[in-house]
């Protein structure tokens, strides 16, 4: 983290608004990507992503260190999306429904589908991980600060949620070769 | 450790992120030529990576994400505009945040200033500092001048008024009269009609040099020649001798035509005077009497006062008028004798009343005639030195503490010394249920007896303490005086008087001595301290299961066989650890050839005796139990703390619960 970067966050935290609304610029994509990970919807995720800003903007004074800002926004944002899942859990998943009418359509909608479950199969954090992976194409390193992982976690979390879904998939994986 | 194959998720993973270094590269592609199922893995992560990328690439935020977040982050959380960002930049800086702490406290530290009544006294304080300067003008303004010059002080339209009073009644008027214009501003209103013209700032500094003038005592003119005035003056004086100053006060009487009405003194225990003069002198006088009067001795005080009677004698003289009109009418209707008899009667009463007024009113006139012909002066005399005392009285005291063996014959004898010239005040005999007896007397004894008396007292016991204390009282004033007279007076004697035993020893003595016949080495001790005079106070003999023997004797000697008791000990073993403690009693007399000495004496065999309270093991006995100590101590504090913060902590917790709950339930509403 570079000084000027350092300096935009404390002042956020001190309450520029125009520093803050710059770290909304700057990382409300990767807010999305977590929020998306773990609730697999663009709404939701777009909603949770404004509440945890929301938020972070009103609760600015509890981060003490300024280096940790990104990572706080994190959190929220995590922790945000975790309320809304846990929220929504009564209700049923739709595509399961429909993927045991159509389980052999091996077209790109219905792989979509078993993507889908199989996703929502994982653990929240190998989701979160996952999408900031493919969402941002974020390095192990920042995906790492970013969910609060220690050194190298990362490594076997997403090893695992790829094989979990290559295990998932594998008959369309095999269709498609 | 874990092999690559193993881990083959993990490394592949890694390896489509490109995460491997160059080197895990080269054994990822080593494994994946050798084994075929990481192979097949290989080929199926590869496929659902592509999956994934073209999955969740449509899934993305949109380019316009970002706007909107910001959009809707304005829109919730609206700017602050005007003066409250204003106020909320400035908060940012360091400097503004500093201040505004400091404005706090200071704001705090007002309030309670305000709630607690700690006024600012300074100003008033000052007000009265400078009405006093002007009070304080040379004492040879007359004191209606000094009045005159406070008014002025105070209030600059009064004394504007007051100048131009003044101005009317002309500059030679005698002070005292313009004070009285100044009271009665409306009976010279006609006069002072005609000279308004007068700038009041010209008129007002006149009177000012006036005021500071000393006052010429000239004869009033026609100003104050119908005036009624009764002045009077009260002048306190200390002088060196009452008669002389009471014939010079009658020759200055005499000289400004006036009369000494009333002398009185008063002689003191000392045979200094006090007294009264009362001067009546013309009030045209008055002033040079009293500058007169001063030269006589020390002036201490003077008032100067005088009461305008004008407007009540002029009404009573119309009154009196107007009384005698009625008296002729009513004298006129007797003579007609007209009317009934009853009506007669009644004007007969009338005529009664009417004359009756007169006569009253008349009285009234005659008094305030002679007040105001003659102005009093009330001359309070006092000699120097009225404080001197008259004689001195000298009170000795005495206390004496006398041991004997036998208290109680003492105190028969002391007793039987009572006469005329010595008298017990107090006898008291003590005995307290252990069987220690005690006596307290307490005597007075005529001062030619004094020395005799209390040297025969001395003999009946040991002195072991005697204090004389003298005091000369002043009588009939205070300080000092070079001629009064020294008297003494009975002299007061206190006896305690005890028991030997029970007297503390002026000398502490311990040792201990070794020896292998302990018990032998005790009776041989006694049989020595029997011969020095002494006695065995009390003694004890140990023996414990190691057959180690220990004999303690304590022994009370007189100071004058000490020394040899000391030598003699020599003989029975090695003497140790001796340690000597005096108690000098200072400022007392003490017999110090009879005081008592005390010695403690440990005999003891088998050298070795280890005291318990060092060695390594009491040691770490003593440390623990100190940090123990320290444990207990350091969790009282804790507990103190808590009782102290714990209400405060409670009601913070329970206020911030609270909020919290509010807005949940507000958010919750919205």
């Amino acid at each position: 983290m570079d000084a000027s970067e350092r300096e935009q966050y404390r002042a956020a935290i001190h309450g520029d608004r125009e520093a803050f609304e710059m770290i909304i610029r700057a990382h409300s994509r990767t807010l999305f990507a977590i929020a998306y990970g773990i609730l697999q919807n663009r709404e939701e995720a777009e909603d949770v992503v404004q509440d945890s800003l929301v938020n972070a903007w009103k609760t600015r004074w509890r981060v003490r260190d300024p280096e940790k800002f990104p990572a706080w926004l994190a959190t929220i944002a995590r922790h945000r999306a975790h309320d809304v899942f846990r929220r929504r859990r009564g209700v049923p998943f739709t595509h399961e429904t429909i993927e045991t009418n159509e389980p052999e359509t091996t077209d790109s909608a219905a792989i979509d589908q078993q993507l889908h479950s199989a996703l929502a199969a994982l653990p929240e954090l190998h989701r979160a991980a996952l999408t900031l992976r493919y969402f941002e194409e974020m390095d192990y390193r920042s995906i790492e600060n970013m969910l609060g992982l220690t050194n190298g976690a990362l490594r076997g979390i997403l090893g695992r949620a790829l094989a979990s879904l290559r295990k998932q998939l594998r008959p369309a994986l095999a269709s498609m070769d | 450790m874990a092999t690559l194959h193993e881990e083959i998720d993990n490394w592949l993973a890694a390896d489509l992120y490109g995460e491997l270094s160059e080197d895990e590269q080269r054994q990822l592609h080593t494994h994946l030529v050798d084994c075929a199922a990481c192979r097949k893995t290989h080929q199926e992560t590869k496929t659902m990576n592509k999956i994934l990328e073209e999955t969740l690439a449509q899934q993305k935020p949109d380019p316009a994400f970002e706007q909107r977040i910001l959009a809707v982050f304005r829109n919730r959380i609206p700017e602050r505009s005007g003066f409250v960002k204003l106020l909320s930049d400035l908060m940012r800086l360091r400097a503004a945040q500093i201040t505004a702490v400091a404005a706090v406290l200071l704001g705090l530290v007002q309030l309670g200033r305000m709630m607690t009544g700690e006024t600012a006294t300074t100003l008033r304080g000052h007000e009265g500092y400078t009405n006093e300067g002007l009070f304080r003008q040379p004492s040879q303004v007359a004191a209606t001048g000094q009045t005159r010059a406070g008014g002025l002080g105070k209030s600059d339209e009064l004394a504007a008024r007051q100048a131009k009073d003044m101005a009317v009644a002309k500059p030679e008027a005698a002070p005292g009269a313009i004070s009285e214009l100044r009271r009665f501003p409306a009976t010279v209103a006609p006069a002072n009609a005609a000279q308004t013209e007068v700038p009041a700032q010209e008129t007002r500094s006149e009177a000012m040099s006036y005021a500071t003038e000393p006052s010429p005592a000239e004869t009033p003119a026609a100003a104050t020649a119908n005036r009624k005035l009764i002045r009077n003056a009260t002048v306190q004086l200390e002088i060196v001798s009452f008669d002389d100053a009471v014939q010079k006060i009658t020759a200055f009487a005499s000289e400004e035509h006036g009369y000494v009405a009333t002398t009185s003194s008063l002689k003191q225990a000392n045979g200094k005077l006090r007294g009264e003069v009362v001067v009546k002198v013309l009030p045209e006088n008055l002033d040079r009497f009293l500058q007169k009067i001063r030269g006589l001795g020390e002036l201490k005080n003077q008032t100067l006062g005088s009461e305008d009677v004008t407007k009540a004698y002029f009404d009573t003289d119309a009154r009196l008028k107007n009384a005698r009109v009625m008296e002729q009418r009513l004298i006129e209707m007797l003579k007609t004798k007209t009317g009934k008899v009853s009506d007669l009667l009644q004007v007969e009463k009338e005529l009664g009343r009417v004359r009756e007024d007169i006569e009253k009113m008349q009285g009234e006139l005659k008094y305030w005639d002679s007040q105001v012909q003659f102005a009093t002066v009330t001359i309070s005399l006092v000699e120097k030195d009225m404080e001197e005392p008259a004689a001195f009285l000298l009170k000795e005291r005495s206390q004496l503490a006398l041991y004997a063996p036998d208290v109680e014959k003492i105190y028969n004898d002391i007793k039987a010394l009572a006469s005329q010239k010595v008298q017990i005040t107090n006898a008291q005999l003590n005995r307290d249920s252990s069987g220690r007896i005690s006596a307290t007397m307490s005597m007075l004894i005529a001062p030619e007896e004094s020395e005799a008396v209390i040297g025969r007292t001395k003999g009946f016991g040991r002195v072991e303490n005697f204090q004389t204390q003298t005091e000369r009282i002043a009588q009939g004033g205070s300080g000092m005086s070079e001629n009064a007279k020294t008297k003494r007076d009975k002299v007061e004697l206190n006896i305690t008087i005890s028991r030997e035993e029970q007297e503390q020893a002026l000398q502490q003595t311990s040792l201990r001595i070794r020896t292998s016949s302990v018990d032998e080495k005790a009776k041989e001790l006694r049989a020595l301290a029997e011969k020095q005079g002494g006695r065995v106070r009390s003694s004890t003999f140990n023996r414990d299961p190691d057959g180690r023997e220990l004999a303690n004797v304590w022994l009370r000697v007189p100071m004058k066989n000490y020394v040899s008791l000391m030598q003699s000990l020599n003989s029975l073993g090695k003497v140790e650890n001796v340690s000597v403690q005096r108690q000098d009693r200072t400022g007392t007399q003490v017999d110090e050839a009879n005081a008592p000495a005390d010695v403690s004496i440990q005999v003891y065999s088998q050298g070795n005796i280890v005291s318990h309270e060092s060695g390594p093991l009491a040691t770490l006995r003593r440390t623990l139990a100190q940090s123990a100590g320290a444990i207990m101590w350091s969790l009282r504090m804790i507990g103190v703390a808590i009782a102290f913060l714990a209400p405060w902590v409670i009601a913070l917790v329970a206020l911030i619960w609270i909020t919290k709950r509010v807005i949940r339930a507000r958010q919750a509403r919205r």
